[in-house]
């Protein structure tokens, strides 16, 4: 079997929505990280033979972004795309099901990635507005009597308000913030930790733009109007413990909530890419192979319980398939949804009792050392495009490997709906 | 049919109205219609009461975590629920003077209660919290079987807690809480999570001050979400009522179910049947040939619920011949027969699960011929349930009390109000009610009851 290899890819710097990108809609921000990958990796779009990618905020009338992003950026008719969804995992959805296809032939060289527009989300109307219009409008010839009886059934507040979009579960009507607010208190995370979490996640990934390190990766975007975006709007290089101490909480009853906008990821707008190719067509082609996507595992739990505890359930499974222990892994790249999550899984992961009861072992998984965990920043600094952000750790990591010698990295994402997700990157 | 008092009780200003006047309106009671889930008490407290020499703090800190439940520690080691809390993230902490939290239940582990002061805890530890209980909340106690002593201070003392819990349930009853005592026998400490798995959650909102004396005849099993996936399922008289309700739940629970009920109901049983996307049969039960035509259209079976039954009232003096041979008939020697033909072939891990009724145990004006035939199904039951757990298949039986049905709604005005009010909850009971017991009794869990006759009467005064 042949390997898939990662090799390079491009992000656009992640923006705070309804901000400067709201004129670019997601497939427009996808065109803008798929060209950035191919023109960085010195790859032609004739040698691609398919795009997979990854959102969550779908536009209603072109759901398959990823085909429109191949016609858009004037790509070969028949390089041929589709676009994967499972929500903050949908980016490393979109790469584990691009390395699977090479793996098994399907394809050689696969750009994967995802993006998301928070600014560009339908409104949608009540489906009961679509009930009582849909059969008048679109059913069987209506005469004048059924528009003017549909006229006087119609409600201003039930039928012809926009529902107002929400990050909330729809099983459970509980917003995600709520839902890592609950996991916090249940974990006994402090406010202080998720603010010093926060806090170095912007110092991380403000050095590592300061380095250099993510010029490599990021490609500038201009504007309709002219002005050039180079940098996430959302990190704050110069922040601090005492300023994020003085935000006011933004879940929980009053007096408890430990969850603020500073240790949360604000909505954001985004896209990342990466190429993904077979050995051969690495050599052949002349890209420069970063690293391999040694294993992955997707995991469910019960939404109603602890919705974002996923990781701490998919990292070992993606662990014991690689074969590997905690010990053994030089990077870890935990999805900072809320500075709470990344403590949660933290604190999962090395209990004794949890390992016994939910993962058959008879010890803890192990200790994180926050010297190798989220090495450049996290979400909380970054951003979080929905589809992007797997994408964005996967180039991330692959980076880290390609440059420092690290040997293997360790990703967590959690998801919405009860989902958690994981992959074991190695150096090639 | 409908309970006005009942439905008055929905209304706030009802409620107090009701209450400056000094009359009480029934509560309503928490029921929860859906599918069952690995952890049906998350969000929900439990104060655990760890009375002298308790012997199941271990069996309840697993069992309470894996249910999603946050637990309060009264009277014992904290360790044990702190460790299986741990694995979940549940906090566990220790229970100290007034109540912090709202309780759903009190878990009261009185196992190791050997005498008279042993017993005091059951004062102490308890009523200073029944006034955190939360509305419909849960009151159980865990004790160990009375037979199981010889010496006549502790046989004494455990058989204390029979009457205990059943005071208890009347006292709690005005707020639709309920209590029941668990007894354990030494050994069979697996069992007790899938009891308390039904029994904690809201499922078993009308079965209050009874006692369930768990069996170690079939080895534990259990199943938190889709119980009876794959089972095929036979309900007899399912066209409505009780039966139907069953027929329902069976099929929420993942059953294939078979509707059963008399020809002249062809209708409801190929509407329920389509709906269930069972298969429905209509035969006489009341005749040899109907039972035999039934048992060959059925096919390998799983789980058989016998519910088909009739009443005729009549004091006995006044009763006619055919209204006795009808009810003799239909509600036990066709019982008895099916359960002859049927309870045989029933595949390993199966059930078979049959309606009595309170009036078989606590006996009722006009009902000489239906008390008789519902007292029999008890006989049947203790003597099947022996021969079936060689097999791995469990017997046993629900006593409703007043449920509203077709049936009851028959009854007289006057009659029917008193018979309602009867209960500790001041209400009749649903359909739905019975149902969950019945799904409770067929599946994994509910191995623990066979050859048990369990009650489910709200706490009914009758017979009790």
């Amino acid at each position: 079997m042949t390997r898939a290899l990662l090799c390079g890819g491009a992000r656009i710097p992640f923006v705070r929505s309804f901000a400067e990108y709201t004129e670019l809609d997601t497939i427009a921000l996808g065109v803008l990280a798929v060209r950035g990958a191919l023109e960085k990796a010195g790859l032609r779009q004739e040698d691609v033979d398919a795009v997979i990618w990854g959102g969550v905020v779908l536009p209603p009338t072109a759901p398959n972004v990823g085909r429109e992003i191949v016609l858009d950026l004037g790509m070969p008719a028949r390089i041929e795309a589709r676009t994967v969804t499972r929500a903050c995992a949908s980016g490393l959805q979109a790469i584990t099901d691009a390395v699977a296809a090479v793996e098994r032939g399907d394809a050689d060289v696969i750009i994967a990635g995802g993006s998301d527009s928070t600014s560009n989300a339908a409104l949608t109307m009540p489906e009961s507005l679509i009930r009582k219009v849909g059969p008048v409008v679109m059913g069987k010839k209506a005469g004048m009597g059924a528009y003017l009886g549909l006229a006087t059934r119609l409600s201003l507040t039930k039928d012809l308000l926009p529902r107002q979009p929400r990050v909330a579960e729809r099983s459970t009507g509980q917003l995600m913030g709520e839902a890592a607010e609950d996991m916090a208190r249940r974990h006994g995370i402090t406010r202080e930790a998720q603010d010093a979490l926060a806090v170095r996640s912007h110092q991380r990934a403000f050095a590592a733009w300061e380095s250099g390190r993510f010029d490599a990766e990021v490609v500038p975007v201009t504007l309709p109007d002219g002005r050039v975006i180079s940098r996430d709007t959302v990190l704050r290089g110069d922040t601090t413990i005492e300023a994020l101490a003085k935000l006011r909480p933004a879940f929980g009853k009053k007096g408890e909530g430990t969850l603020t906008a500073a240790n949360s990821t604000p909505l954001t707008d985004g896209a990342a890419a990466v190429i993904v190719a077979s050995e051969a067509a690495a050599a052949r082609l002349g890209l420069t192979p970063l690293a391999a996507v040694r294993s992955w595992a997707y995991v469910g739990v019960d939404p109603a319980d602890q919705l974002l505890i996923g990781p701490a359930l998919a990292m070992p499974k993606a662990l014991a398939r690689a074969g590997l222990e905690l010990g053994d892994i030089d990077r870890v790249d935990l999805h900072e949804a809320f500075a709470a999550v990344v403590l949660c899984v933290q604190k999962a992961l090395a209990s004794d009792a949890f390992a016994r009861e939910r993962l058959g072992r008879d010890r803890a998984v192990g200790v994180i050392d926050e010297a190798r965990l989220n090495v450049h920043g996290g979400s909380v600094a970054l951003g979080h495009p929905f589809g992007a952000t797997g994408a964005r750790m996967v180039l991330t990591m692959a980076r880290e490997l390609h440059l420092t010698g690290a040997k293997t990295a360790l990703l967590g994402i959690c998801a919405a709906g009860g989902l958690g997700a994981a992959a074991v990157l190695e150096r090639v | 049919m409908s309970d006005r008092l009942l439905a008055l009780s929905g209304n706030s200003a009802a409620r107090s109205l009701a209450r400056t006047v000094g009359m009480s309106l029934p509560p309503r009671l928490e029921r929860d219609p859906a599918p069952w889930a690995e952890a049906p008490l998350v969000g929900r407290t439990i104060q655990v009461l760890l009375g002298p020499g308790a012997a199941l703090a271990g069996t309840l800190a697993g069992s309470l975590a894996r249910l999603g439940a946050e637990v309060g520690v009264h009277g014992g080691d904290l360790a044990p629920f702190a460790a299986a809390g741990e694995a979940w993230a549940r906090a566990a902490y220790t229970l100290e003077g007034e109540v912090e939290k709202r309780a759903w239940a009190l878990l009261i582990d009185a196992t190791g209660v050997g005498d008279v002061a042993g017993l005091r805890f059951l004062w102490e530890a308890v009523s200073p919290r029944l006034r955190g209980l939360a509305p419909s909340g849960r009151v159980v106690v865990l004790g160990r079987p009375a037979e199981a002593v010889t010496t006549p201070a502790a046989r004494a003392a455990r058989r204390a807690l029979d009457g205990y819990t059943r005071s208890l349930a009347r006292e709690l009853g005005r707020t639709g809480a309920t209590a029941n005592l668990v007894t354990v026998p030494d050994g069979a400490e697996d069992r007790l999570h899938g009891v308390l798995h039904f029994l904690l959650s809201p499922r078993s909102a009308y079965v209050s001050g009874q006692p369930w004396a768990l069996s170690d005849a079939l080895p534990a099993a259990f199943s938190g979400a889709r119980p009876l996936d794959g089972r095929v399922a036979l309900v007899t008289g399912a066209a409505r009522g009780i039966g139907e309700a069953t027929a329902r739940a069976l099929a929420r629970e993942g059953a294939k179910v078979i509707v059963h009920d008399h020809p002249s109901a062809k209708a409801e049983v190929d509407a329920i049947a389509a709906e269930l996307r069972g298969v429905g049969v209509v035969a006489d039960l009341a005749t040899a040939e109907g039972r035999a035509a039934l048992a060959a259209a059925v096919g390998p079976l799983d789980i058989v619920v016998q519910n088909a039954g009739v009443t005729r009232d009549k004091t006995l003096g006044r009763m006619p011949a055919e209204l006795w041979d009808l009810v003799l008939a239909v509600n036990l020697d066709a019982v008895l027969d099916l359960a002859e033909r049927l309870a045989p072939t029933l595949a390993p891990g199966g059930a078979m699960v049959c309606l009595s009724s309170i009036g078989g145990i606590g006996g009722n004006v006009g009902q000489t011929n239906y008390a008789a035939t519902k007292a029999g199904v008890i006989g049947l039951v203790e003597a099947w349930a022996p021969v079936c757990a060689a097999r791995g298949v469990s017997v046993s039986a629900v006593a409703p009390g007043f449920i509203e049905t077709r049936m009851t709604a028959a009854i007289p005005f006057a009659t029917r109000e008193v018979a309602r009010r009867l209960s500790n909850v001041s209400q009749g009971g649903l359909p739905e009610d019975i149902a969950e017991v019945v799904v409770f009794l067929a599946s994994p869990a509910g191995r623990a009851l066979t050859g048990r006759i369990l009650r489910v009467c709200g706490g009914n005064l009758l017979g009790a």
